[in-house]
This record gives structure tokens, sequence and C-alpha cells, in this order.
């Protein structure tokens, strides 16, 4: 088979390789990275007929336009970009794709690009993902750029031409179902009833590290803060800025960090946050583990579904 | 013992000693390594806790004793590096005005203790390292620097630590460490581990 790669003609505003990361390195200080949005990177490696975990391109606001070396099936879930989400989409030599939003600002944020065969990039302490914030993983360890030339697999399996994905939603209003994080009693009652009773809104400055929010400030007692030693931190824990102001960590996160936080955003209902856009409002709500765990099966009987489905055609 | 999301907790090391506190997470986390549970996604001690991630095939019940159990913990296995440095940090006449020593007399009680890595954090590579005497101490900058030159030297509080490439930082800078502190395509790709021992050298 001859050399397959897809050649970026646009960058797009943050395009990057992902797959689902590599956790496991955490003492060394090291994130561990992946998509933002696993769910939609495992959907559209579904629908190309690749592996769950292939490594496929996250795209951000505004997609990249990219041109084919050779056929390239490939697929977008997590959001209307492109000419035709949620379905294959066949590339023939030279032929190219525009990945722009469908839907101008009301549509999701970010999407994820699966193409048949997995990006072909060498893996780097077991993934293929590239960690934006230490520049390494990836092409070559940062956003893909203009004449980036992004080498492609042999394709693991035929694609599923026919099958169309579930759609992940996408909202300007999102609801977010929160666990109490590590120092919930550090804030006390007051400050934990005007978290989980006000909107909060997406600052443009978020990013892979975690995503800034702006609302009324959420008091916590700045002796006790300054006091708080750095520990691990969870995927979707909600750190109070000195400000207080809720950042909610995601993917490139520090592994330890010592700022107070008040919740952990059950990890299901994470890619509604990461999905919406700038300025869209945010609320938390107070769930339980029990919940979450519930929440999470319900989310792996979804995909393992669609898996099922794809197989059996 | 806290559960802290669906798959993650925080074991807590309560001693008045931060330094025994983060000794008690790295053995923990030492012993929860060496038991390799099922589902076990990562283990990462801190200055005073241990946060454990799991898949939903780890089962947390085999947390239950490490809290307790710390302190009879055989110490793992640590590397010990010999770390040369070279003076010329750009706050180093300002932290030894603070001080109220000459950079001489600082040097010469920075260089005497060996040095211990309690946790990484805050960026790949990134060492806290305990050992620094009490006389030395000083807070971090109040204005954060937006780019700290790769290899500094710097201490805030009790920690020393070496900014492994170009970063925003607010650390007080002493001088410039030689290493490749942080190198992805290397194993083990951090320079220095939870448990090392470093001895800075002139």
């Amino acid at each position: 088979m001859t050399e397959r790669a897809l050649l970026v003609r646009k960058a797009g505003l943050l395009t990057t390789v992902q797959d689902l990361g590599r956790p496991g390195w955490g003492a060394l200080g090291i994130p561990a990275a992946g998509a933002l949005d696993p769910e939609a990177l495992r959907i559209a490696n579904l629908l190309v007929g690749n592996p769950e975990g292939a490594a496929g391109l996250e795209i951000t606001l505004q997609g990249p336009t990219l041109e084919a070396r050779g056929e390239i099936d490939l697929a977008v879930s997590g959001g209307a970009f492109g000419p035709d989400p949620g379905r294959l989409v066949r590339l023939r030599d030279r032929g190219s794709i525009e990945l722009r939003p469908r839907a101008a600002g009301g549509g999701s944020a970010r999407a994820v690009v699966a193409v048949a065969g997995g990006i072909a990039v060498p893996p780097v302490l077991g993934s293929r993902s590239t960690c934006v914030s230490a520049g390494f993983g990836g092409l070559h360890g940062w956003p893909l750029r203009r004449g980036d030339a992004i080498p492609v697999g042999d394709p693991f399996a035929p694609p599923h031409a026919d099958a169309q994905a579930p759609e992940l939603p996408a909202s300007g209003e999102v609801t977010l179902r929160a666990l109490p994080g590590p120092q919930a009693e550090l804030f006390g009652d007051a400050a934990a009833a005007l978290f989980y009773s006000s909107a909060f809104r997406i600052r443009s400055e978020s990013n892979r590290i975690g995503f800034r929010l702006e609302g009324p400030p959420i008091p916590c007692d700045p002796a006790a803060a300054e006091e708080l030693p750095s520990e691990g931190t969870a995927l979707g824990a909600v750190q109070i800025t000195v400000d207080g102001q809720p950042i909610v960590l995601l993917a490139e996160r520090p592994t330890t960090g010592g700022y107070p936080k008040i919740a952990t955003v059950v990890a299901a209902d994470l890619g509604l946050l990461i999905r919406a856009q700038p300025g869209a409002r945010v609320r938390f709500v107070p769930a339980t583990p029990a919940e979450a765990r519930r929440l999470r099966a319900e989310r792996e009987e979804r995909i393992g579904r669609f898996a099922e489905e794809v197989r059996s055609r | 013992m806290r559960a802290v999301g669906e798959f993650s907790w925080l074991l807590s090391f309560g001693d008045a000693e931060e330094q025994r506190a983060n000794e008690r997470a790295r053995a923990a986390a030492a012993l929860l390594r060496s038991l390799a549970p099922e589902g076990l996604v990562d283990a990462i001690p801190a200055a005073r806790t241990l946060f454990v991630e799991g898949s939903p095939a780890f089962d947390a019940g085999v947390l239950a004793g490490l809290e307790a159990g710390g302190e009879a913990l055989p110490p793992p296995p640590r590397r010990e590096h010999a770390i040369r440095l070279h003076a010329g940090g750009e706050d180093l006449p300002e932290v030894c005005a603070a001080l109220g020593l000459s950079e001489s007399a600082f040097w010469e009680a920075f260089l005497a203790p060996i040095f211990t890595v309690g946790f990484l954090g805050f960026a790949p590579g990134f060492a806290y390292l305990y050992g620094l005497p009490r006389s030395l101490r000083l807070p971090r900058r109040r204005t954060p620097r937006i780019k700290v030159p790769a290899r500094s030297l710097a201490m805030a509080g009790p920690y020393v630590g070496i900014y492994p490439a170009v970063m925003p930082g607010g650390w007080n800078l002493l001088g410039t460490a030689e290493g490749d502190f942080f190198d992805a395509g290397r194993l083990p790709p951090a320079l220095l581990a939870p448990g090392d021992t470093v001895r800075f050298v002139r």
C-alpha cells in the first residue's frame, strides 16, 4: 500500500492529534492528555472501522482543511463540522474536506475526526496524544500547522458506509452534575449554595488544561486556601481561583495543584461542557456517586450498542 | 480516605511535619503499585496525600489499609543525583538581602543538605525537593514571571525546584542547574522521581 497521508491546507484554530491519552505517568508530573471528548473519539473510530482508541484529530471552533494522499475514509463525531457529520466520508486521492462548523455559533465547539487506519504518528509514552502544554506527542508536539503531512495507517477493518452515529448534544445552556470536591467543606454552606445556584459563562481563555468560568465570586477563606498543600487533581475537578472564579480541570491539567476544589464534574457530563461554545451558560447541580456511576454505565451502554450495530452490518 | 470523583480517591497523611506525611504518601504509592490491583490507573503522591485513580474495574477496598499502614513499609528504590549548579539567578541578590546573608554564606548553607524529591507536578518533570534549611526559606514572589528560563534552580516556601522547560513561574530564581530534567522520548522521561535524593554541587 502506498503511504497515505492527510495534508493540512488550513490548520484550523486548534487541531491536535489525540487518542485516549497516557494515564499512569502522573507521579512524574505528566498529564494524561487525550481527547477532551473521548465518547466522540470512540464513536468516530467505530464508524471508520478502527479500534475505539485509535488516534484521531481533535478540532476546535474552526476545523482544518485536509487533502488526501491516497484514498482515505474519515468520520466526524461530537459536532456538526464538515459536509456530513456522524457519517462516513470517503476522500479520493487529492480530494479535500473543509471542516467548517455547519451551524455558526449554535453548534458544538469541538469535535473529533477519526481516519480509517488511525493517525500513524509514533506513540510517546504509550500514546499518540499531543500534550500541547508541554509540547510533545502527536505529529511534532504542537497543534497542526499549514503544510503538515499527517501519516495515516492501513485500515483496520472495512468502514461502515451506511451507519449514522448517535448524536452528542451541544447546547448554549449546560447543566453539569457534580460530586463534592476534596475541599468542599472548606467553602462552607453559603459558598456551596451560591456555587450550585449560579449561572457561569465559559470564558474564551478556556483550553485543554481547563475551562475557565465567569460568575459571582465563590468565597473561600484566603488563609485556609493559602495553607492548602499540593495534591493530585481529578479529571473534572472544579477549582476556585483566588478571585473566586471556577476552573474545570481537563485532560492536560497539572497532575498536582494547591487550589481548593469545591466539586468534581461527573465524567459523563464533561462532554457537554467541552462541546459548549465560549460564552455558553453553565450551571452545576449536586450528584451522588451512585448517580455518577449510573451515568457512566449508560454512556458505556450507548457506545456498546453502537459498536454492536456497526459490527452487525 | 475520601472519594473525589467516581473513580478517584485521596488518601491523607496527617503528620505534623509535611515531609514525614509525604514520605508515608510515597511509601503507600509504592506499596499500591507493587500490589498492582486490577483497574489501577494512576497513583500520585503529593505533599500530604496520595491521589489514586482507577477504572470501573478497580476495587477501592484495597486502599483501606494504606492510610494507616504507610509507616511500616520499607523505603522504595531511589536514585541518588549530584546536580551541578551555576549561581547568578535573577532573584539571588534580593534573596540574599531578604535573608541577611552574603552570597557565599547563602551557597554554603544551600549546598550542605541532601535534598529529597517529595513529589512532582505543575509541569512534566518538575520536582518538589524537601531539605531546604529553615533559615533559607522565603515565600514565592508576589508577582509570578510569565517566562522562567529552562533549567532555572528556584525556591519557594519549604521547596526547591528546577524548571524543566521555559514556563511561567513564581519561585525565587537562584541559578541554573545542569541536566535534562524532562524528555518524553526517554525512559524514564523525568530525571527526578519521588524518593530520589539530590546533592547540589558547584
